[in-house]
């Protein structure tokens, strides 16, 4: 097993824990040990409390980090605000000023920022840890014919100098993850575009939304897949508000990935949070009247 | 817009107190390298979605000294959407999202802020989280078999957003 510092986040462990619940049953699965860390906080969200005050952003952050260096791991991140705060912040702690003001505040709690653990998305230990074949080993239930569209969201990719996961111009690892469980990729004309989240003003990620579903809807992609809570909120509350106010139900449901992996290594999808969601992706039922091949 | 200051042969003044203080903001001072190529603004969602807001137009605005159109109520500066793409496409490593950012935190200083931003920052700095606590937070992690939440220490994290003593601090 190898082993890895599991920095959940907020949303996940509060709002979302289905998929906390799916990280933990498909880690191990693939040689990968989550450790807990005990006493972290947010990251913290680099939309509002970055917002305020840019050095208490770090110093938190810092503290994060330096929760996972006491235990020697790297650190890996399931929801793609928590990567970009924490990784940007590993980076910015690069200059030895910063860092400097950073570690006067940390002395108050008796703590010090080294910089000597990573920052790893989740989908970057599936690929680079794990391994694509091994991911598609685990399987019990391929998607065979579940069409895909993938929402590759912001932080994941960008900046790409500072996340170093993939080329945003052209990334594959969804792709490569989506095709791993059997399932069909889709990518729609609007793959670029944010989840619009960040934004204050409502009516434009109303719009940005209503443009990117249409997308989707035009591959007549069955689910839009995608690896963060918050994109995920995005367009599982926000799409009953784009069907109400541009009167056009693309009723096209969410799936955070791990769960979609935890389904097809054979976890009942009544036990997978699914119900929970604002729009269902019953479609995936379809696949459970196939048993699994191996119990799982 | 911003090119006002230009027209009818006036002498542009630039109201240098506002740069000093943006850039004492962590990376606030990277507008200075601007040179307004525009690359940051064709993949800008915002800007394609709102005829209001331009990240060239910002910078150009950052550096005419133009403070009072951005650090006001309203401001402009919320229709960013955080996306990074002009991070990305910048050639001069201005990064603009993160001279807005800085400029976000002006807008704290002098205390003016939308209200749902309040709200989530109110909430992490008195329980060290975004999401609010309730008991319904734990029943739920209960039927996945997921232990309670497990507690943050609010008075380090407390103690971490006391600024220094020093004038650096920003
Ligand atoms: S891409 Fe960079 S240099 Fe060009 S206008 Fe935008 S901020 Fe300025
Ligand atoms: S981060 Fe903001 S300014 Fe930059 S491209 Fe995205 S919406 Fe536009």
């Amino acid at each position: 097993m190898k082993r890895f510092a599991f920095f959940p986040g907020c949303l996940i462990p509060a709002r979302y824990p289905a998929m906390e619940f799916a990280i933990r049953q498909v880690l191990p699965r693939l040689g990968i040990e989550p450790v807990d860390l005990p006493g972290a906080s947010c990251c913290p969200d680099p939309i509002y409390f970055k917002s305020k005050d840019k050095v208490s952003w770090l110093s938190v952050a810092a503290r994060n980090l330096a929760l996972a260096e006491a235990q020697g791991l790297d650190v890996f991140t399931n929801c793609s605000g928590c990567t970009a705060t924490l990784s940007e912040s590993y980076h910015l702690l690069k200059d030895d000023k910063l860092r400097a003001r950073v570690n006067e505040r940390l002395a108050r709690i008796g703590m010090e920022y080294r910089g000597t653990s990573r920052v790893r998305h989740i989908v970057t230990l599936l690929r680079d840890v794990a391994g694509y074949d091994t991911v598609a080993a685990t399987v019990t239930r391929p998607l065979t014919g579940l069409k895909v569209a993938i929402h590759y969201g912001c932080h994941l990719l960008k900046p790409s100098k500072i996340m170093q996961v993939d080329d945003p111009n052209n990334p594959t690892v969804m792709e490569e993850l989506v095709k791993a469980v059997g399932a069909e990729p889709v990518r729609h004309g609007n793959w670029y575009l944010c989840c619009g989240k960040a934004c204050q003003v409502e009516d434009l990620p109303a719009k940005m939304m209503r443009d990117l579903l249409a997308t989707v809807n035009e591959k007549q992609a069955d689910i839009l897949g995608l690896i963060c809570p918050t994109c995920f909120s995005q367009f599982d509350m926000g799409q009953l508000k784009v069907a109400k106010q541009f009167d056009e139900d693309f009723h096209t449901p969410a799936v955070y990935y791990l769960q979609l992996l935890a389904f097809a290594q054979g976890i009942p999808y009544d036990d997978l949070g699914f119900g929970d969601q604002r729009i269902k992706p019953e479609v995936l039922r379809n696949f459970e009247e196939v048993p699994a091949t191996t119990e799982s | 817009m911003a090119d006002n200051g230009k027209q009818n042969g006036d002498v542009v003044k630039v109201n240098f107190n506002f740069r000093r203080e943006l850039a004492r903001k962590v990376e606030g001072n990277l507008a200075n390298y601007c040179y307004q190529c525009g690359a940051c603004v064709g993949d800008c969602p915002a800007a394609y979605y709102s005829d209001e807001f331009n990240p060239r137009e910002i910078m150009l605005k950052v550096l005419y000294g133009l403070g009072d159109e951005l650090i006001r109520e309203d401001s402009v500066l919320w229709l960013c959407t955080n996306c990074y793409n002009c991070h990305e496409r910048c050639p001069q490593d201005v990064k603009p999202v993160e001279v807005i950012i800085s400029m976000k935190n002006m807008l704290a200083d002098a205390g003016i802020y939308p209200k749902g931003v309040d709200r989530v920052i109110a909430t992490f700095e008195s329980t060290g989280r975004t999401v609010p606590y309730s008991a319904s937070i734990d029943n739920r992690r209960a039927k996945f078999g997921l232990p309670p939440l497990s507690p943050v220490p609010v008075d380090e994290i407390k103690q971490l957003l006391e600024p220094a003593d020093k004038g650096d601090e920003s």
